[in-house]
């Protein structure tokens, strides 16, 4: 029986989220495989330009679903809608952005619908023929399978995992305007806070070394700094446990919640690589990862790998370039 | 720090932390990985509870439940929670299954807190091992409690009625939403310092009696996923790795940045 992938586009303030095409790439795929169709819905309040967009560079049909009250996104709003928008459908997936919105109603909406729910999916298996989800886990150390067993499976899908894909066919997709009112009574915008922090150090930077957990209580932060130094443009980063643990301000973090960044040499010291981390700089173009732990995943996204006690390692670099410099002098 | 009993009449705010306990992951000496005994409590719930902790102090009033689910060793993050400052500790007794999945985890909780009246209820954002960030939401929608992800700043009305919050977005963008009472929040790290347990605390918690629910009698749902199967990724990029004593790596290393053009 042919039931459909519903793809439930992320927008913010009148644009297209580039999650959204990621989730085409990934609901193609699993589309292709199970030969089911693919529906795209859109929910808010000025959603008409955002439709026609996303018909026009996919060629499937978008649900418009319009509410007066969702001016900004709220998680009680998109439950109710949603719920209200699947009643006596009966959708086999529903793919939406791994992001800090679509975790947020996800889980929820699962309850709703009586449906599973799978987060942070980065790919899918059909093996067996049984189908199931690929997610990492004990911080990326490990993938896990999980199959699903309901009708209906929700799934956050990984950004920076799927290419994002536009076709352009000659003739767009439908699209289908459905108007509901309903009120959100008991939560409250009040309004964005745009981050405080000052990042642009980092985003200017060639050349970045980045600090994580192994630094330990921080006496090795000084040759951190020392060896940013030897490079020209560089800077000093950190993995977010560093910047909670107050070993270096918020502005220094590189990450889904800090800085993306994508300089030419990224030197990753004691940084263990969770999805978060690797997620703000996974575009840089050559990394290089010194870890005690050679199964740590940074190790699997580096160029070089270097299996050492950064503490002790580091300053071992800054001698053998120092003395390199006056060798130099010396001839 | 003191313990002070507040009568029933007296307490304004009913909070509820959920503590997930977590294994360590060890090495062995051959390389293979194994599970140690040494259950800690997940670092996110910890700010959680750091959080709650915090609120109680600011508003007075309030009371601090710490729950966990889990097997008997599971009690640690319990003891650990009252060496905090928890009032209470709450222990669901389950057997251990990593993999029964965030519906039937927060079935479970939902069983148990569903006619305990809690007003607030705090947890990590995430859990360390798994990563899902789902128990928290799926227990918020069960309560029919207004929920937030990725909370970074708390500020309860002094009318114990509402919660101001900032979620924390991509980038470091915060949004601000006012949630009327009860509310869900799931707590994102950096929120706040988790203090140490104080030793008289710590004796305190070993002698107090967890309240301790079987498993059993909170149901069973239908599972709605199963894990079959984990694996080690495999690698993403065609690095190398550098060989021989650290002296000879670092001379590598630097032969790598001059011939690279970085220096």
């Amino acid at each position: 029986m042919k039931r459909t992938i519903y793809v439930i586009a992320e927008h913010d303030d009148g644009n297209i989220s580039r999650i959204t095409w990621e989730l085409f790439a990934f609901a193609k795929e699993l589309g292709d495989k199970k030969a089911f169709p693919i529906e795209f819905l859109i929910l808010g309040d000025d959603i008409n330009g955002m439709a026609k967009d996303i018909a026009g560079a996919t060629g499937k049909k978008v649900n418009a679903v319009h509410l007066s009250s969702l001016n900004y996104y709220s998680s009680q709003l998109y439950i109710s809608a949603l719920e209200a928008f699947f009643l006596g459908l009966k959708p086999a997936f529903i793919c939406i952005g791994h992001t800090a919105r679509g975790t947020d109603f996800a889980p929820g909406l699962g309850v709703r619908l009586k449906a599973g729910n799978i987060t942070a999916v980065r790919g899918f298996s059909d093996d067996e023929e049984r189908l199931s989800f690929i997610r990492l886990i004990e911080n990326g150390r490990r993938m896990a399978y999980v199959s699903p067993l309901t009708d209906t499976v929700i799934l956050n899908i990984q950004p920076g995992v799927y290419k994002p894909i536009k076709y352009f066919p000659s003739s767009p997709g439908p699209i289908f305007k459905h108007h509901m009112e309903l009120e959100s009574e008991s939560t409250c915008f009040k309004g964005i806070k745009p981050t405080g922090r000052s990042t642009r150090g980092l985003t200017e930077a060639e050349v970045m070394v980045a600090v994580g957990n192994g630094i330990g209580e921080g006496e090795g932060l000084d040759h951190i700094y020392r060896l940013a130094d030897i490079f020209p443009k560089s800077a000093v980063a950190g993995s977010r446990i560093v910047c909670d643990r107050g070993l270096l301000a918020y502005g220094h973090q590189v990450g889904i919640t800090g800085a993306t960044v994508s300089p030419s040499l990224y030197i990753a010291c004691g940084i263990s690589g969770s999805s978060q981390h690797l997620a703000g700089m996974s575009d840089t173009e050559f990394i290089v990862a010194i870890n005690t732990d050679a199964d740590a995943p940074i190790m699997k996204v580096a160029d070089v790998c270097v299996q050492e006690d950064m503490t002790e390692f580091i300053p071992m670099v800054i001698d053998v370039f120092t003395k390199s410099l006056s060798n130099d002098k010396e001839e | 720090m003191y313990w002070i009993y507040l009568s029933k009449r007296e307490v304004k705010m009913k909070i509820l932390v959920c503590i997930k306990p977590v294994k360590k992951q060890e090495k062995r000496e051959d390389g293979s990985d194994f599970y140690s005994e040494d259950i800690h409590m997940n670092r996110f719930d910890e700010y959680a509870l750091e959080e709650a902790l915090q609120i109680r102090e600011t508003m007075g009033k309030t009371t601090v439940d710490a729950l966990t689910l889990g097997p008997k060793y599971a009690e640690q993050v319990l003891k650990r929670g009252i060496g905090m400052g928890a009032d209470r500790g709450i222990h669901l007794l389950k057997e251990d299954d990593p993999f029964r999945g965030p519906y039937y985890t927060a079935f479970l909780i939902a069983e148990y807190a569903k006619d305990k009246s809690y007003d607030l209820i705090l947890s990590g954002v995430m859990s360390e091992d798994l990563m899902q960030g789902q128990v928290g939401p799926m227990l918020g929608e069960m309560l029919s409690m207004n929920c937030a992800t990725a909370v970074i700043t708390t500020r309860i009305f002094s009318n114990f009625s509402t919660v101001y919050v900032e979620r924390e977005l991509e980038g470091g963008v915060r949004e601000k939403w006012e949630l009327t009472l009860p509310a869900l929040l799931t707590i994102q790290t950096g929120v706040n310092r988790p203090r140490y347990p104080a030793l008289s605390q710590l004796l305190r918690a070993s002698n107090q009696k967890m309240e301790v629910i079987k498993g059993e009698r909170l149901g069973s749902p239908l599972a709605r996923q199963v894990v079959t199967n984990t694996a080690v990724p495999d690698k993403q990029r065609r690095g190398s790795t550098l060989q021989g004593s650290s002296e000879e790596k670092a001379e590598a290393l630097v032969k790598i940045f001059l011939e690279k053009g970085f220096l």
